[in-house]
């Protein structure tokens, strides 16, 4: 027995290996209910302890050799290649003041879309969180085309979430360890994100091929799909919000598996072989930041700042209606204005003044052809048994009258107001 | 030919390392194929850890090292995709033990030998794979033969250059 186990120790410790790591295989890939064999659970306790290792292991070096990196970069860029930055600086500086601005006013827009969103229950969603991070490794497989980056649950980041670029999507965060996370990126195989072309509106879900590429799957042959039109994210698959750019369409190609049925090769907005910096998405949910908050604040104070001026303006006008020849009388009697509206409404009295004093208020020649039209008579429309008052008239309807110089009186209609 | 000989092998010195070779050699090898993809995109086509596997499984007397380190290696690449851990781990194993097994036969020095040795055992890691991913599995997966060929090729040229630089770090007698 003892010869036979050293005899074969090499083939027995192979098989021994081998079956171990069939048996783990095994528990690990699971039959699904259409029949097809899948691996796409989460990981159970004692394969994520593994992964956890691994990336405890190799994340460090990563984060080392990424730190060095932007480090020798940014000390060429921040210390040595400072050529016309003072002048790019001030232009930027004006550039942010002006988009600062223009950004408030977009954030009045977008407030106002949301509650109208709000009122008809539209389910689209924005981006309102995002995390940025930066990518530090990846699975060194072009068959797991997923990649690290240097946040993990220590910003809260959590499994589905999109990750984007500037650009657009760039995939689905798969695994959160405590600071690190797996993506899985949109051109691995057993990836899938909704997306529409967006000017023949047809829907489909894009995954990556054996050759690293974006494909929209499952979609029937349709001759209007041309290279060159944009794709989209559709929204339904609950990961990407709506909207976002994916790629262009670089070919068309015929599904070898099924007939009529057409793959569609989709070129990438977002550069997935190399990237740096990523945006993960972590809410949707209607909220503004801090700064944008500001911003508002500022968007309100000078919409407020500008509001007062108008008024002002309106004030310094009606001031100056009071001193324009032709308006007022000054010789009219003062004390049958008292009982005259102010406004001419029908079947409407303005409010009587109260602190205003009788030789203060306008005098209101009467109208030489008064309707139901003029103002402050229109109450009192002249008929046989109410005859229209003998001092009550528009301003604008008076053209033999002289100014009046005393203080203005600000509850006198506007001139503009007369019809 | 003397390079093929059953016996040549046997008559040559074992290779030996400083433990800290052992450790930090397949360490880097790890770091550095999840690193280089990202600065080579699409062009990365090697595998560090199989070269790594078969360099010093070639440089052991007994099969059983290469078989460990095989597996130890694909299992730590598992780990690293979000693919079910084993896959790798199997093909490598593999490719530990028929490194082992042919490095006691042949001359592990000649830099033509390891080209051809790290080429077809680059292709057999490569069938491995596919044959535990589909047939054992039953798991699709889309599989291009030419990237693996540029892989072996690439592994192949890896090799050459690597395996001098790694064999002035082995003790010597």
């Amino acid at each position: 027995m003892e010869s036979f186990f050293g005899r074969y120790r090499d083939l027995i410790v192979l098989l021994a290996l081998l079956l171990a790591q069939v048996i783990g295989l095994a528990v690990q890939v699971r039959h699904s209910a259409v029949g097809a064999n899948t691996f796409d659970s989460p990981d159970g306790s004692s394969v994520r302890l593994i992964r956890l290792w691994a990336n405890a292991i190799v994340s460090p070096p990563e984060r080392l050799i990424h730190a060095v990196k932007l480090g020798a970069g940014s000390l060429w860029l921040d210390y040595l290649d400072l050529r016309h930055v003072r002048q790019q600086n001030q232009e930027l500086q004006k550039t942010i003041d002006r988009l600062r601005l223009e950004q408030a006013a977009l954030l009045e827009d977008a407030r106002q879309g949301q509650r109208l969103q709000g009122l008809v229950d539209f389910q689209q969603k924005y981006i309102y969180t995002t995390v940025a991070a930066q990518a530090i490794g990846s699975s060194g497989s072009d068959q797991s085309r997923v990649f690290y980056i240097d946040k993990g649950a220590n910003y809260k980041l959590a499994r589905d979430m999109a990750v984007i670029t500037a650009d657009g999507i760039v995939g689905k965060i798969r695994d959160v360890f405590p600071s690190s996370a797996q993506v899985l990126a949109i051109n691995d195989q057993t990836s899938g994100a909704g997306v529409i072309l967006e000017t023949t509106r047809i829907r489909g879900i894009l995954r990556g091929n054996a050759l690293g590429q974006p494909q929209i799957v499952g979609i029937l042959a349709d001759n209007r799909i041309q290279p060159g039109e944009k794709v989209l994210t559709a929204g339904g698959d609950q990961i990407f919000p709506r909207g976002l750019p994916v790629g262009v369409v670089e070919k068309v190609v015929r599904d070898p598996e099924r007939e009529n049925f057409i793959d569609v090769i989709v070129k990438p907005a977002a550069h997935l072989d190399r990237l740096d910096e990523v945006l993960v998405i972590t809410g949707t949910e209607p909220r503004f930041s801090t700064e944008q908050q500001q911003d508002l604040t500022t968007s309100e104070t000078l919409m407020g700042a500008e509001a007062a001026a108008v008024k002002e303006q309106k004030k310094a006008s009606a001031i100056m209606a009071e001193r324009l020849p032709g308006l007022t009388d000054p010789n009219a009697p003062a004390a049958t204005q008292s009982s005259t509206p102010a406004t001419g409404q029908p079947g409407q009295t303005a409010p009587a003044p109260a602190v205003i004093p009788e030789q203060g208020k306008p005098k209101l020649l009467q109208p030489q052809h008064p309707d139901r039209f003029t103002p402050s008579t229109a109450a009192e429309i002249p008929t046989d048994e109410n005859p229209a008052p003998a001092q009550d008239t528009s301003p604008a309807t008076t053209p033999n009258a002289k100014p009046k110089p005393e203080q203005p009186n600000p509850q006198r209609a506007e001139p503009g107001r007369t019809p | 030919m003397s390079v093929l000989d059953a016996n040549f092998r046997r008559e040559l010195e074992v290779h030996r390392y400083p433990m800290l070779v052992y450790a930090l050699v397949p360490l880097a090898a790890l770091v550095l194929q999840a690193w280089l993809p990202r600065v080579l995109g699409r062009y990365a086509w090697f595998d560090l850890p199989l070269v790594v596997t078969v360099y010093f499984a070639l440089g052991r007397p007994t099969p059983i090292q290469g078989t460990i380190l095989g597996a130890a290696m694909g299992i730590f690449e598992d780990a690293l995709s979000h693919h079910a851990i084993g896959i790798n781990g199997v093909a490598k194993t593999v490719v530990g033990f028929v490194a082992a097994s042919v490095g006691t036969r042949v001359d592990v020095e000649n830099h033509t030998i390891r080209l051809i040795l790290n080429f077809f055992l680059s292709l057999l890691s490569g069938a491995m794979y596919v044959f535990v991913y589909r047939i054992l599995l039953g798991l699709e997966l889309e599989w291009t033969w030419f990237t693996e060929l540029f892989k072996a090729i690439g592994n192949s040229i890896i090799a050459v250059m690597l395996f001098p630089a790694l064999d002035r770090l082995q003790i010597r007698d």
